[in-house]
């Protein structure tokens, strides 16, 4: 069996709020394996978003650890392979408002360490695998929900994580376009061998992960 | 070029727009501070250089003095003349004396020059009437000292000399000289108008009875600046004599020009420190405005120390920009002074305030290089804090909680 390229083990994170402590994860554990897709449901506010950023290192948890193959850093702690270890991305794109489709798209590159030469053209590059190529010039503000999600899409991989970390990518597009963006986000992960586990509200988006779980109660149990 | 910097660019003038209003509106602070900054100090410099002027020429690059009368002062100045740093070496005498002319009389500080001297600055100051008419019997005279006595080219004036009164007779009033005004000076500087009353030394030693003796000599220097340097050199080897370069001749008047230029560079400091907090709160909002990017440039990757340039140097940037056209500012409208000095008096009805008060046709500028850097340091200084403090705030910020804030 291959090493697992995301591994998280015995994860519990509580919040304060004013009614005492509020538990939201309780021991999640979880192995994703190079190049496979695992989905994740819950109802809101089960903790599905804050155990995608403690898996990604923008959070810590309150105990348990995880550990992301980066690629030329081994086995560490994601937080020290922040941009490199895991791509995220959010439902609401979050791409830099003031810079075009290949700027957002090569500065995840440039903060990488990358040359600005180098950075366009995996920019370039990926931004056709998304099927941008016509709209690299482009500020957000002048493109529709869906090619943001799609150039966030490419932002994500543009450093080849091994493992993208997607929070209800489709939470704010249409049906159609949800349906477009799921495919084209599948078939971009599949093609790159890049592991991928998403958070869906979407029973039928969930479906097509490879394996299916959901949180519920602080543990994540199989669909 | 780093990725934070374009980014910095980028944010501070976002492409597609015409107008970066808060850009625009922060570097036209920045630069009226910088301006009103420099405007100030530069006049002030003006200023004080005419003083210097003024109290050179009045006083001479270096004044020689004794204890006692200077003996064969020709000789004495002969030598000095021969030194490779004086231009020039004249013997003065000087002393008060009572002026009336009908009903009006006043004390004049009565100096004795050399008639002939053709480097003489009360030449340079002639508004009316002829130096070159100065003879034993005329009298040059400073503007406010002629105005105090009534009297205008031509006119006559009497003169009582303290030595007069010893030799007049026993139970008799001393007879005056009379003397005709042949030249009125107007230097501007006060101390010099309202007193002086120039005569040929030769003339001055008769009626003082001070024989062929001086008070003292003036040197004027090829190169003023170097005044106390040659003063010490030249008062080595002559004892009894001293030598006082012009910076110490009114040492407290220049004393309080430069701490006067130095106080008004702090009140006008305060409107650049003002311009630095409007930064700082308008940065510190784009800031919060910008809490989820943050997050998410931490979440690609972005170290603190990147985030805290990327804010930080916006606040330099437009640091930087503002200095820069606070520099042009400065020279626009110094350049174009007489004609804003101009409106301004038309708008207020002051009239020629310039020219009444001060006695100089123009706003006297010197602009002087040590003032932009200092303005430049200080000015980037407080642009780069006010970015900072935002810029360490916002890289403070877990990104997980920075990336839930809306
Ligand atoms: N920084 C925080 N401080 C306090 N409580 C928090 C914090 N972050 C999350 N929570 C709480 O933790 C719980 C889980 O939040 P989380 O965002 O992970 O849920 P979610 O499953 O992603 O929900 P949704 O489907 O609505 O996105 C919520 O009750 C939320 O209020
Ligand atoms: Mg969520």
């Amino acid at each position: 069996m291959p090493e697992p390229v995301l591994s998280a083990r015995g994860l519990t994170k509580a919040f304060a709020s004013p009614a005492g402590p509020l538990a939201v994860l309780q021991g999640v554990s979880l192995a994703v394996l190079p190049g496979e897709s695992v989905s994740i449901r819950g109802s809101s506010g089960s903790g599905k978003t804050t155990l995608l950023q403690i898996l990604g290192g923008l959070d810590l948890p309150d105990s348990g650890e995880v550990t992301v193959l980066a690629p030329g850093l081994g086995a560490v702690r994601p937080r020290a392979a922040l941009g490199r270890g895991v791509g995220f991305v959010f439902q609401n794109y979050q791409l830099m408002p003031e810079l075009t489709a290949l700027e957002n798209v090569a500065l995840a590159a440039r903060i990488a360490g990358v040359s600005v030469a180098e950075a366009q053209a995996r920019a370039h590059e990926l931004l056709g695998q998304v099927g941008l190529a016509a709209r690299t010039d482009h500020l957000p503000a002048k493109l529709s929900g869906g090619e943001c999600q799609r150039v966030a899409l490419a932002r994500a991989l543009v450093n080849r994580p091994p493992v993208l970390l997607a929070d209800e990518p489709t939470g704010n597009l249409d049906e159609r376009t949800a349906e477009e963006v799921m495919a084209l986000m599948l078939g971009v992960v599949g093609s790159l061998g890049t592991a991928l586990v998403l958070v869906t509200h979407s029973r039928e988006f969930a479906e097509r992960a490879s394996r299916r779980f959901v949180l519920s109660g602080g543990v994540l149990s199989p669909a | 070029m780093p990725w934070f910097l374009h980014l910095a660019l980028r944010q501070l003038f976002p492409p597609g727009r015409r107008f970066p209003a808060f850009a625009t509106v922060s570097i036209l602070g920045v630069a009226l501070g910088v301006a009103s900054l420099l405007v100030v100090q530069t006049v002030m410099n003006g200023f004080g250089e005419e003083h210097r002027l003024r109290i050179r020429e009045s006083f001479g690059d270096c004044v020689v003095t004794a204890a006692a009368p200077v003996e064969r002062p020709a000789e004495l100045a002969r030598a000095l003349r021969a030194d490779p740093a004086v231009r020039s070496a004249a013997p003065y005498a000087e002393g008060p004396a009572l002026l009336r002319n009908g009903d009006f009389s006043a004390v004049g500080g009565v100096r004795g020059v050399d008639p002939l001297d053709p480097d003489q600055p009360a030449r340079r100051y002639v508004a009316f009437g002829s130096f070159d008419d100065l003879d034993d019997g005329r009298v040059v005279l400073g503007a406010g000292l002629a105005r105090a006595l009534r009297v205008r080219i031509g006119d006559r004036v009497e003169l009582w000399s303290p030595a007069m009164a010893e030799r007049a007779e026993k139970g008799r009033a001393p007879l005056p000289v009379q003397l005709e005004v042949c030249a009125v000076i107007l230097t501007g500087f006060t101390e010099v108008d309202d007193r002086a009353a120039l005569i040929p030394l030769r003339r001055f030693n008769d009626l003082w009875a001070l024989g062929g003796r001086a008070h003292g000599l003036t040197l004027r220097l090829k190169d003023p600046a170097d005044a106390e340097a040659v003063a010490a050199r030249l008062s080595a080897g002559r004892p009894g004599l001293s030598f006082i370069p012009w910076q110490h001749v009114k040492r407290n008047f220049l004393e309080a020009i430069r701490f006067e230029k130095t106080m008004l560079f702090f009140l006008m400091f305060i409107i650049t420190l003002v311009a630095s907090f409007s930064i700082g709160s308008t940065l510190f909002s784009a800031v919060i405005r910008r809490t989820r990017e943050v997050g998410v440039l931490a979440a690609l990757g972005a170290g603190r120390a990147e985030l805290v340039l990327l804010f930080g140097l916006q606040g330099l940037v437009i640091g930087l920009i503002g200095t820069l056209a606070g520099f042009g500012l400065t020279w626009t409208i110094l350049t174009f002074r007489d004609g804003i000095l101009g409106e301004v008096n038309r708008l207020f009805g002051d009239g020629d305030m310039m020219a009444k008060v001060y006695q100089f046709s123009r706003v006297p500028l010197h602009y002087d290089a040590s003032d932009f850097v200092v303005a430049a340091f200080f000015t980037l200084l407080t642009t780069a804090a006010a970015g900072l403090v935002p810029a360490l705030w916002a890289a403070g910020r877990k990104p997980s909680e920075a990336m839930r804030d809306a």
